[in-house]
């Protein structure tokens, strides 16, 4: 069964047509990326995803359900998180304290203090800062405390939005083995990415977004470099 | 020197009061940027509530919180939900006004229902008064009502710090996109929160009803009070609620004491305007 399902989505930012007919699907046991440069419309997609974004026309189906209508707090009620771009942790909030944030969804807080290990066992560094507060830490740090935040609220599909960026290349590499771990523990990741190495060597399916389109799917072990350059900038 | 002990004491005890009447404002101010203009006239609502209980069943005002409170809780829960959540991100002038027009709905209505004559909530408790070494007198009722400020603020804390709510509210505030990540459904927490400041405002609200005598405009004063304690004491800081009314409050007596019992406001307003010029975000403020 298909875990995610976007299809047709057009959406309008003001008067400017941010996506453009896309179709794209995640199964179960997949991590999908989602790739394009800047202005591509990635976070736009996954704002549409998350229901930060009503689309114009088109769906949004998890699970087999219909969510394009549901507010954000209705959506990660369903298991789909998201990591935002950018990190947005709360900053007068300690770590400890994102994380059981993390947890308020009433499905997740039963299972809180041993969410909370799993992911103090997936971030030690966390656990060390557990009393700190969020603004405090460094990027890669927030990045982490992100992603455990997100793990809190039990999901099942868990979409990742630019996690590398501003990271340096040590940071990222932890990251992503904190990622192929996730998948492993038997969520469905989404990686969108504008670091098209790391990104296309962890997928096992890559869209490649371009000024609101969809410019190349598939196994991106299939794809050549060539390729990839043209679905990103179109020459 | 022991002149000014008396005052001292007094103001830092009324502080207490002055804190508890602060919080409702720095709390919807904190949560939702947003400044509730009819805060005072919720006060005084509440102060005209309990009033009912006492002449019609008798009680000590004291025990009429037990209705009163979740009255007040039901109303800014309300209040929340279907005024102000229709504003929500459309910016300060839209709540401003809304916020403005109920003081002014609340304020009429109280007039025309309970006339204009001077009310109190009549209690033993502002008789007595007790002698503190022989050097100064001490209301019992500021001791209550400082003990009051003391447990309001204390409860706040304890919910900000230890609840899923406290921690919804204070996510909310950081960022509200990410809260609404995380499942927070900021019209329904905007609306506990609001119930929870107007239950502030309805505890200090029946404690002014005991201390002071009261009218259908009072709301007025008392607001200004709760601005005086949010500015000096920082915006968006329930440390800073607490000393901003303890500095307000010993302000107000202390520099009565000196100038005379006539300018007793406006010594609390000269220490405000110092305030707002060599610190303008408050003294623990960080918004």
């Amino acid at each position: 069964m298909l875990m995610l399902e976007v299809r047709d989505l057009n959406l309008y930012y003001g008067g400017f047509q941010a996506l453009i007919d896309i179709t794209l699907h995640v199964e179960r046991d997949q991590i999908v990326s989602i790739l394009g440069s800047n202005g591509a419309g990635k976070s736009t997609l996954l704002k549409a995803i998350s229901g930060l974004l009503k689309p114009s026309s088109g769906t949004i189906h998890y699970n087999g359900g219909r969510i394009d209508h549901l507010d954000p707090h209705e959506i990660v009620r369903l298991g789909l998180a998201l990591v935002p771009e950018g990190r947005k942790i709360f900053s007068s909030l300690t770590v400890l304290e994102n994380l059981l944030i993390g947890s308020y969804v009433p499905e997740a807080r039963r299972t809180k203090d041993e969410q909370l290990e799993n992911v103090f066992e997936l971030f030690p560094r966390l656990r060390e800062r557990k009393g700190q507060l969020g603004s405090t830490l460094s990027g890669g740090e927030q990045q982490m405390l992100a992603i455990g935040r997100a793990l809190m609220s039990q999901p099942h599909l868990i979409v990742f939005d630019e996690i590398s960026l501003g990271l340096s290349p040590v940071i990222v590499q932890h990251l992503y083995q904190a990622v192929n771990r996730i998948k492993e523990k038997g969520m469905v990741v989404v990686l969108v990415e504008q670091d098209v190495k790391r990104s296309l060597k962890t997928a096992d399916f890559a869209y490649i977004l371009q000024e609101g389109k969809i410019s190349l799917k598939g196994n991106p072990r299939d794809f050549t470099d060539e390729e990839v350059k043209k679905a990103y900038f179109g020459l | 020197m022991f002149t000014f002990l008396e005052p001292l004491i007094n103001g830092l005890l009324l502080g207490g009061l002055y804190a508890a009447i602060g919080i409702g404002l720095s709390m919807v101010f904190g949560i939702m940027r947003q400044v509730n203009l009819a805060h005072g006239e919720l006060m005084i609502l509440a102060s005209y509530f309990s009033l009912i209980f006492v002449q019609l069943l008798g009680l000590p005002p004291l025990l009429t919180f037990l209705f009163v409170l979740p009255a007040t809780f039901i109303l800014g829960y309300l209040i929340q939900i279907f005024l102000f959540n229709r504003v929500l991100e459309k910016g300060m002038e839209s709540y401003l006004m809304i916020s403005f027009g109920l003081s002014i709905i609340l304020q009429n209505a109280m007039l025309l229902i309970f006339t204009p004559d001077a009310r109190t909530l009549k209690t033993g408790l502002v008789i007595k008064s007790l002698n503190v070494f022989d050097l100064f007198h001490v209301p019992v009722i500021y001791l209550v009502d400082c003990a009051a400020g003391f447990l309001v603020l204390g409860l706040i804390h304890l919910m900000m710090k230890k609840t899923y709510l406290g921690w919804a509210i204070r996510a909310a505030s950081d960022n509200l996109t990410a809260a609404r990540l995380m499942g927070i459904n900021p019209k329904r927490v905007y609306a506990l929160a609001m119930g929870m400041a107007v239950i502030t405002a309805a505890i200090s609200g029946v404690l002014v009803g005991m201390t002071f005598t009261f009218y259908p405009h009072s709301g007025t004063q008392y607001l200004i009070i709760a601005f005086g304690v949010v500015i000096i004491g920082g915006l968006g800081s329930l440390p800073g609620t607490f000393l901003g009314g303890l500095i307000l409050g010993v302000s107000q007596l202390v520099g009565g004491r000196i100038i005379g019992p006539g300018f007793q406001l406006l010594s609390g307003y000269i220490i405000l305007l110092i305030v707002l010029t060599i610190r303008p975000q408050g003294l623990l403020g960080r918004k």
